[in-house]
């Protein structure tokens, strides 16, 4: 008996631990096309998680899975104990705005201004507009493009377009960051800048996904990796802090 | 400003990128509304949705016009539509009397006629008096001449459904009685006829012109949307209710709209100068100020109507994966 409700309880908190959970997760495109096949696997709350592997491996669908892109065929996901299965609109539209997605495109709205775009997920969520100038300055300042609040993307650069995506994606404080190669399009150096700011947010309390194919960032900006290959699961390394770390390692 | 890795492997400065890029002379410039959001987009997309709804709403514009027009024109037929029919008197009160009552009868049973009046005799005089000029009571040798041979008249008023053939119908049981129809009269009621049924043809045009409007505001706006999908998909990402990606689109098509509907308005005044000594010479007076509103309230929403179409259908295609 006593072992039962401790074993419920060690659930529950372990469950209050996960931001990802999956089990057997199956994703058919209406095309036929198997893009995940099968997978299991858990992402634990405040962690910096890479989602690796070559082109066609699954890690995009993943992504899109996990923001309630597209619904799995079968198996479970559960994102912030949201059954992404079945969840409803209302329900998903709720997670939707605890979440903060990185495009490699970046996705900004070009006829809208920096600002407008920064601004965007908090107006979503109901902000009010005297607040709106003074977070997206906040957020701007972070990724040090505060004097380019009123330019249009097309006026910056590729790197700086990413900074501004990174912004919008972490204007609302969001719980889980998603973010589908977010250096892909960039050089090495500014490449490293980015990850140091999604590396910044994580250190905040932020979880974050991240779908890459160049492994030279996981040297300098280490964290958990997930080894995908032909949409399944082939290999999982937890990366352990210095300071986690026991005192024989 | 420094920002720590979570890694500790090493801890990396970041180095902010103190030089900004020159910001260029040539960057956009667009008029902020309160709270620093700017105006939407107004893009050839727009320029030509905004040409097509123009066109449609000035088409019904005009259309209302002609309707207008005609119903000035035939109002006065509209309100007493009714012709005579004469019957030449024997002299003999009584006999004439009961002349007039059977083709009175005989008429009244014509299908189409909804009442027939004798007309009495000192009405006809007092019309025959203001015919001659209003000069008073006829005396003299005119009434000599003139009242004798004043017909026996009948007022004959057709019903509003009345058949296309009751002119050949009450001539024929005229003229079982010797009697004749006022063939000017009868013409215009024919014609009175036809105009109403242009008029039933012009509403219909009408409603059919707006159907078509809001289909081509629709599409239009569909257009719009499809160059801006990329906003709806993130709206909706974000996690965005739909009527927070309904009502920009909402209120874009209407102030479209209304904006059309304000051109279409001021491009009738030219029309209305044109036509203008024609509509002078037939005595018709038509307002195009009355169609500002209607054009503005109508092409809002239109522009609403065709907007929400249109994300509606967007809605949908959106969802398929989901």
């Amino acid at each position: 008996m006593f072992a039962d409700a401790y074993m419920t309880r060690a659930m529950r908190l372990v469950t209050v631990r996960r931001m990802i959970e999956m089990r057997r997760l199956m994703l058919r495109y209406p095309t036929g096309k198997t893009a995940l096949s099968g997978m299991t696997m858990n992402i634990e709350k405040g962690c910096f998680a890479y989602l690796t592997g070559e082109s066609g491996a699954g890690k995009s669908s993943l992504l899109r899975c996990l923001y309630g892109g597209v619904r799995p065929s079968s198996g479970k996901l559960t994102v912030q104990g949201v059954d992404l299965r079945k969840v409803g609109s209302r329900q998903l539209r709720r997670l939707r705005r605890d979440i903060g997605i990185i495009f490699q495109d970046h996705r900004l709205l070009f006829s809208r201004t920096v600002f407008e775009n920064v601004a965007l997920p908090l107006r979503v969520q109901g902000w009010k507009p005297d607040r709106l100038v003074a977070r997206a300055e906040k957020v701007l300042e972070f990724v040090g493009l505060k004097d380019r609040l009123w330019s249009f993307p097309e006026a910056l650069s590729g790197g700086e377009q990413q900074r501004v995506a990174i912004a919008r994606a972490m204007s609302s404080k969001p719980s889980l960051i998603l973010a589908d190669e977010p250096t892909g399009n960039l050089d090495i150096d500014t490449a490293r800048h980015v990850m140091d700011y999604l590396m910044e947010l994580n250190r905040q309390g932020s979880t974050v996904v991240m779908a890459t194919h160049d492994l030279h960032l996981l040297e300098t900006h280490p964290g958990d990796i997930f080894r995908l290959h032909a949409g399944a699961l082939t290999e999982e390394l937890h990366y352990v802090r210095a300071d986690e770390r026991m005192p024989h390692e | 400003m420094s920002v720590p890795t979570n890694g500790c492997r090493m801890n990396r400065r970041v180095e902010r990128r103190g030089a900004q890029p020159e910001r260029s002379q040539q960057e956009r410039q667009m008029p902020r509304l309160p709270g620093g959001f700017s105006l939407p987009p107004f893009g050839l997309h727009q320029w030509l949705a905004l040409v097509i709804v123009c066109i449609a709403l000035w088409a019904v514009g005009l259309l209302w016009l002609g309707l207008q027009a005609s119903s000035a024109w035939t109002q006065s037929w509209q309100k007493d539509v009714r012709f005579h029919v004469y019957l030449e008197l024997s002299g003999k009160k009584q006999t004439d009397n009961e002349r007039l009552e059977a083709l009175a009868g005989k008429l009244q049973a014509v299908s189409g006629v909804a009442a027939v009046r004798v007309v009495p005799q000192q009405e006809s005089r007092d019309w025959l008096n203001d015919w001659l000029g209003g000069s008073g009571e006829i005396t003299g040798e005119m009434a000599d001449e003139l009242l004798p041979s004043l017909p026996g008249t009948l007022e004959v008023r057709p019903a509003t459904d009345g058949g296309e053939f009751i002119y050949q119908d009450v001539a024929d049981a005229a003229a079982a009685f010797g009697a004749s129809v006022n063939r000017g009269e009868a013409h215009l009621v024919q014609v009175q006829r036809l105009m109403s049924q242009l008029q039933s043809l012009l509403w219909f045009g009408t409603l059919v012109m707006g159907l078509a409007m809001v289909i081509i505001i629709s599409n239009t706006l569909r257009m719009i949307l499809l160059a801006r999908a990329d906003e709806v998909q993130l709206m909706r990402l974000l996690g965005a209710d739909e009527w927070f990606v309904h009502l920009p689109f909402l209120l874009e098509g209407g102030l479209l709209g209304a904006l059309a509907g304000l051109l279409a308005w001021l491009l009738l005044w030219p029309l209305l100068w044109v036509v203008g000594d024609w509509l002078i010479q037939l005595n018709v007076d038509v307002s195009v100020l009355i169609l500002l509103l209607p054009l503005l309230l109508g092409g809002a929403l239109a522009g609403c109507l065709g907007a929400l179409l249109a994300t509606m259908r967007m809605a949908s295609e959106n969802t398929v994966a989901l």
